[in-house]
């Protein structure tokens, strides 16, 4: 360990970044996990839905894949769908992939399974056996829309995982079953077993459209270049495989999880606010 | 795994859809609307309704009477859109679900204007028009009184004008028959309009 060099900020006051996100993904799990039950026994509706379109009182949001697949096979535009998706696209284009990383449902139970692992195994991060190259996300999203083009009916928004835990918890709810497109949840949580957020990362076409929102996102991790130590910590911790000491974190497929912040011994990561999309 | 491996098995699953029986390619694409198989109100033309629907299911947990249910990946490319079954659950037209589309797939429509599809007698099963009762069930439960529904020599005949589709009398029918249909049900003929030329 690098920590004998002195670090300017005590250990103490590292803000526990990961500790902050499972909160956050807790609560947007129970959001959409306890809402069917409010639904269903008390007939409260103030709140409908999950991740795909989430209505709260009259304020919606829609996912942007989802909406921009609709708009683009029926080739019509329908304005409550634009303005429910400006508040997700908004957020992707200051923020990043935040989505994915603070909030998704499927995010929250691989977080979990990583969390249980490492209670099991001590092994802090599972050795990745398989990585495929970041670039296979463009491609995901490409094929994901060319698919759903030829076949005329739109595929993310019955297969999607973020929206399928939603599905499954108020089918469960209301009608006491399981829809069987559930597996792909689970062929989702087995590729977790091969790599790290093997399907955030490269195979989930909503992550792809807003990591390609993003991808000029204004919140960065920034690397303190002159103080790294090269100790390679934040490159072990990075869920989505990529090397924060190399800067990579800047790219697009970073998804601002905070965990190489939270890794890093000398406090040389740090978020910060860049003022133009480049830099 | 060996990344060659990996991408082999990927591309043996994807030339296996392409191999899969004939039948399935037909049940992917085919629209589960017929008989008795409706969907909510507002609903546009079957043609657009799974390429506009998202599934997110809104519709499904406003409804107060629980008419909507929600189709699973058996009946294809229509996994998530919502359905109702008029003979168990009618629709009672409370247009709650019309509110919280997102999409426009539902759209906003009067009561009486709506046509989830068309009531039609089956005048071999009504016992009506049979003569074995003077059933006038549907009459007596149908929310547009005297209008969708008039008795003509005591026998329920349907208007097509005020018809509304929702499948109430379809519900309260007391007949049914051995494939599991009424006297009296709901054909969706509005869902097959045509919108691209």
């Amino acid at each position: 360990m690098s920590v004998a060099k002195s670090s300017k900020t005590p250990a103490l006051q590292v803000i526990r970044w990961s500790h902050r996100r499972l909160i956050v993904l807790t609560g947007a799990f129970m959001l959409i996990a306890i809402n069917p039950f409010l639904n269903y026994f008390l007939q409260i509706d103030f709140v409908q839905g999950w991740y795909q379109s989430l209505g709260i009182g009259s304020l919606w949001f829609v996912s942007p894949l989802e909406g921009l697949e609709s708009l683009l096979i029926t080739k019509s535009v329908y304005m409550p769908a634009l303005v429910g998706m400006l508040i997700p696209v908004i957020l992707a284009f200051l923020l990043g992939r935040v989505f994915c990383s603070w909030l998704c449902p499927v995010s929250f139970l691989l977080e979990l399974l990583d969390r249980l692992r490492r209670a099991i195994t001590r092994r802090r991060h599972l050795h990745n056996k398989l990585v495929v190259a970041k670039r296979l996300l463009w491609f995901t999203l490409i094929a994901e829309f060319l698919l759903s083009m030829i076949l005329g009916a739109p595929l993310f928004v019955f297969l999607s995982p973020p929206g399928l835990v939603g599905r499954e918890i108020m089918m469960a709810v209301f009608f006491h079953k399981l829809a069987l497109e559930g597996v792909v949840l689970l062929v989702v949580i087995v590729l977790e077993f091969v790599t790290r957020r093997m399907f955030c990362r490269t195979f989930c076409p909503l992550g792809g459209l807003l990591a390609l929102i993003g991808s000029h996102r204004r919140l960065v991790v920034q690397l303190d270049r002159e103080a790294c130590t090269h100790c390679g910590l934040c490159n072990r911790s990075c869920p989505m495989g990529l090397q924060p000491e190399e800067n990579e974190a800047k790219t697009a497929y970073c998804w601002n999880c905070g965990e190489c912040l939270e890794s890093c011994q000398d406090n040389v990561l740090a978020f910060t606010w860049r003022k133009n999309g480049s830099g | 795994m060996k990344r060659r491996f990996f991408l082999q098995l990927l591309a043996t699953g994807l030339s296996g859809l392409a191999f899969s029986p004939r039948k399935t390619g037909a049940a992917i694409l085919k629209s589960p609307i017929g008989t008795n198989r409706l969907r909510p109100p507002g609903a546009v033309p079957e043609e657009l309704f799974p390429g506009k629907c998202i599934r997110c299911g809104r519709c499904v947990e406003v409804c107060p009477y629980r008419s909507i249910i929600m189709l699973d990946i058996r009946y294809g490319i229509h996994a998530g859109t919502p359905f109702i079954e008029a003979e168990n659950v009618p629709c009672y037209l409370c247009m709650k679900c019309v509110d919280v589309c997102p999409t426009g797939s539902l759209q906003r429509i009067r009561q009486p204007e709506t046509r989830m599809g068309l009531a039609i007698i089956n005048t071999f099963t009504c016992l009506a028009y049979e003569g074995i009762t003077l059933c006038r069930t549907c009459y007596d439960k149908c929310p547009f009184v005297e209008k969708a529904i008039r008795l003509e020599q005591l026998k329920p005949v349907i208007d097509e004008q005020h018809c509304t589709g929702c499948g109430i009398c379809t519900n309260a029918c007391p007949v049914t028959t051995a494939d599991g249909k009424k006297a009296v049900n709901i054909e969706p003929i509005y869902a097959s309009d045509k919108v691209t030329p």
